[in-house]
């Protein structure tokens, strides 16, 4: 007895996926002015990769397409410089290496992160509400 | 079975019995007309004539042995059936206990767990109500 609840294992790993990008994302917003992180440089943007693999079809259904790997990846985009002669972090112009973090990027990848896991929810929900009104045709 | 065969025991002629239907049923000896001394640990196994005991039983017809459907197909079935629905009823309470504590279970998978454990047993509901609705019919006919 695999899934009663229709489409819910490519739905759960979705939300996996999804709540990962959640995590990154706040991540990079957290850190967003982090000049000196591990190994003295500023915080390196994180991004997330996800992969799919192809399942072979399950009990005769149609083969699904789910995630199988969730990356996360360093963004390779060179820090920006800003002029702050003061900051202890300031190299020998002055100039103090930022995190390569944009928040209004950070921003609108979170409203589609949170959009996408609320839609995957919904797909939950209606699932289950479907499931539960199958199981009442045989009642009186 | 004890029924049918106490009454052919005892001589009275049961309509649609026919003493002739297989091997012949036993009487009863007069003495012991009343008392029916059944074993209940063989009541529901092989009923066999207990004569080294003294005490005689309702004997059967040797084909009609009763036993217990050991490897029928069905009651494996509903047994294999059980498992898996408690196994997802243990799945459930695990994901969760493992969320409060450890947290490798994400809050979602947990919820999901859950959701699953609460359709297969409401499928497991549905499945015995089908089940007692067909006993009852089947109680319901007329002989």
């Amino acid at each position: 007895m695999i899934d009663l609840i229709p489409g819910i294992s490519s739905t759960t790993t979705a939300l996996s996926a999804e709540r990962t990008r959640l995590d990154v994302i706040g991540e990079n917003i957290a850190n967003a002015n982090v000049t000196r992180g591990e190994d003295g440089k500023p915080y390196q943007r994180k991004t997330v990769v996800f992969e799919t693999a192809l399942q072979q079809a399950v009990n005769g259904g149609p083969s699904m397409t789910s995630l199988q790997g969730i990356k996360i990846e360093k963004d390779q985009r060179p820090f920006p410089k800003i002029h702050k002669p003061g900051d202890p972090d300031a190299d020998a112009n002055g100039d103090v290496s930022m995190p390569n973090v944009n928040i209004h990027e950070e921003m609108a990848d979170l409203i589609a992160a949170t959009r996408a896991f609320e839609a995957n929810l919904a797909v939950a929900r209606n699932a289950k509400t479907l499931a539960m009104q199958t199981l009442a045709i045989g009642k009186r | 079975m004890f029924p049918i065969s106490a009454i052919a025991g005892s001589g009275i002629s049961a309509p649609g019995l026919q003493p002739g239907m297989g091997a012949a049923l036993p009487q009863l000896p007069m003495g012991e007309a009343g008392t029916f001394p059944i074993d209940l640990g063989k009541a529901t196994g092989i009923g066999m004539p207990d004569s080294t005991s003294g005490v005689s039983h309702p004997s059967f017809h040797p084909g009609i042995t009763g036993t217990q459907p050991s490897d029928d197909a069905f009651s494996k079935t509903l047994n294999n059936f059980v498992q898996e629905v408690n196994s997802k009823q243990a799945a459930a309470g695990d994901a969760v206990s493992r969320l409060q504590s450890g947290g490798d279970v994400s809050l979602h998978q947990a919820v999901i767990a859950m959701e699953e454990a609460n359709v297969s047993f409401q499928l497991m509901v549905e499945v015995r109500n089908k089940l007692l609705e067909g006993y009852q019919e089947i109680m319901r006919m007329q002989i």
